[in-house]
């Protein structure tokens, strides 16, 4: 058995949470949202190409960049593994063990034993954090679960070797050093990675990314009929609006909430008032993505996807781009 | 605030008000049964209908749907988080 003294916290969203309790267990008190705050990872991008069976949109930066923006803005060393052969894996995770070190790794959610039967969906960006061994299970901290569970070694991995898109191909991380928080200059790093949002949803000359981005959704999602084979197909890719905006993992709203937790607690930290009113503001946009959550959920399951409904859903979201648009260019000045 | 019977009966009208649910009384609703998993089987939109139903009527936010999925579990989880938040303001 080996096992490792380690806090268990949940979190919003799984990788942000990973790391922020890997930073806390080497010392760094951060929470998740400051890691998304200064990672820089709010976005929006509305995808439509040949890669995907159905036009879709994200709302947070890419997979990895969230671990190389913070690794560079925190000053932190991360050692970062993938490995072909589950056998290497798993020695590789109980050696570390063995050396008392939890470290994260990269799993399909679908096959998490402890996730009960109707949160399950196979999805391969998952992060869970292994913390401890008794026997054939492994002691798991997962930040969508309330405190830490066992998973066998079958499932973990299976977890960390599904196929698919996005397969983890038993990645792993875990920080080998970490700066302390005194020695950060949290305001330049806060900043920094405030104006890469900025820059992201304002600036960039690309039609479908930013607040572009959001105007160009808006437009085509009332052509998505088009595109589908029948009502009950619509209605299931209208449907993933709301999973993608409140069920992925984005702390709900499409990561508007995280985002206003950040911008509060950076307030606190650097002495900036002005950011505290910008989390308020922020916070209440939260608040109306979430009516567009609901709103495309209750068309969806009532079968209510006529052109009206649809022009609706097209000027609620227009709404959120304008919104955006004159709140982040706001904020960029505050962070000149 | 103390989790109350009547706190408990008023989530379970709300409960059934807000998600429309036919033929069951708030009376009905066990304090601890699963409203997932239970008899109720409410999904994810009702999940977040219940959210947004507590915020305006309690003046709580939630603004976490990994922990709003623990929240609302039961009445009694219910219950417990309304108590404490009204219990900071």
């Amino acid at each position: 058995m080996s096992s490792v003294e380690f806090t268990h916290k949940m979190s919003a969203h799984c990788e942000s949470g990973t790391l922020a309790a890997l930073l806390n267990h080497k010392g760094l008190p951060i929470t998740e949202q400051m890691i998304f705050g200064i990672s820089g990872a709010f976005f929006f991008a509305y995808l439509d190409t040949k890669q995907f069976t159905f036009p879709q949109f994200v709302v947070r930066s890419q997979p990895g960049d969230m671990r190389v923006h913070i690794e560079k803005r925190l000053g932190m060393k991360l050692v970062k593994e993938k490995f072909t052969d589950p056998v290497n894996a798993l020695a590789n995770t109980d050696d570390l063990l063995n050396r008392g070190i939890p470290h994260a790794v990269q799993v399909d959610m679908f096959y998490m034993e402890y996730i009960p039967k109707y949160m399950k969906a196979h999805f391969n960006g998952h992060f869970i954090t292994v913390v401890g061994k008794e026997g054939n299970n492994y002691l798991v901290s997962d930040g969508y679960y309330p405190s830490i569970v066992t998973l066998s070694s079958e499932a973990m991995e299976m977890g960390r070797f599904a196929k698919g898109s996005l397969a983890p191909k038993g990645f792993t991380f875990y920080p080998e050093s970490v700066k302390s928080a005194s020695d950060i200059d949290w305001k330049k790093q806060i900043y920094a990675g405030i104006k890469q949002v900025v820059f992201n949803m304002t600036k960039i000359p690309i039609p479908f990314l930013g607040v572009k981005g959001i105007r160009k959704f808006a437009n085509e999602v009332t052509k998505w009929h088009l595109k589908t084979r029948d009502i009950d197909h619509l209605s299931h890719e209208i449907t993933t609006i709301h999973i993608i905006l409140e069920e992925r993992g984005t702390g709900g709203a499409g990561f508007r909430f995280m985002y206003a937790s950040f911008l509060q607690e950076a307030s606190k930290l650097i002495n900036n008032p002005a950011l505290s009113d910008m989390s308020k503001k922020m916070m209440e946009n939260g608040d109306n993505w979430r009516e567009i959550s609901l709103f495309v959920a209750r068309i969806s399951k009532n079968r209510e996807l006529d052109a009206g409904k649809m022009n609706e859903l097209k000027n609620m979201i227009l709404a959120r781009a304008d919104w955006e648009e004159t709140f982040f260019k706001e904020l960029g000045k505050i962070v000149k | 605030m103390e989790v109350t019977n009547e706190l408990k009966l008023e989530l379970k009208k709300l409960v059934v008000d807000t998600l429309k649910i036919p033929d069951v009384l708030p009376e009905d609703i066990t304090d601890d049964e699963n409203l997932f998993e239970g008899r109720l089987g409410i999904d994810s939109v009702d999940a977040l209908e219940l959210v947004m139903a507590l915020q305006r009527n309690y003046k709580v936010h939630i603004d976490d749907q990994n922990l709003g999925r623990f929240i609302i579990k039961s009445i009694n989880t219910i219950a417990d988080f309304i108590a404490k938040e009204q219990s900071k303001l």
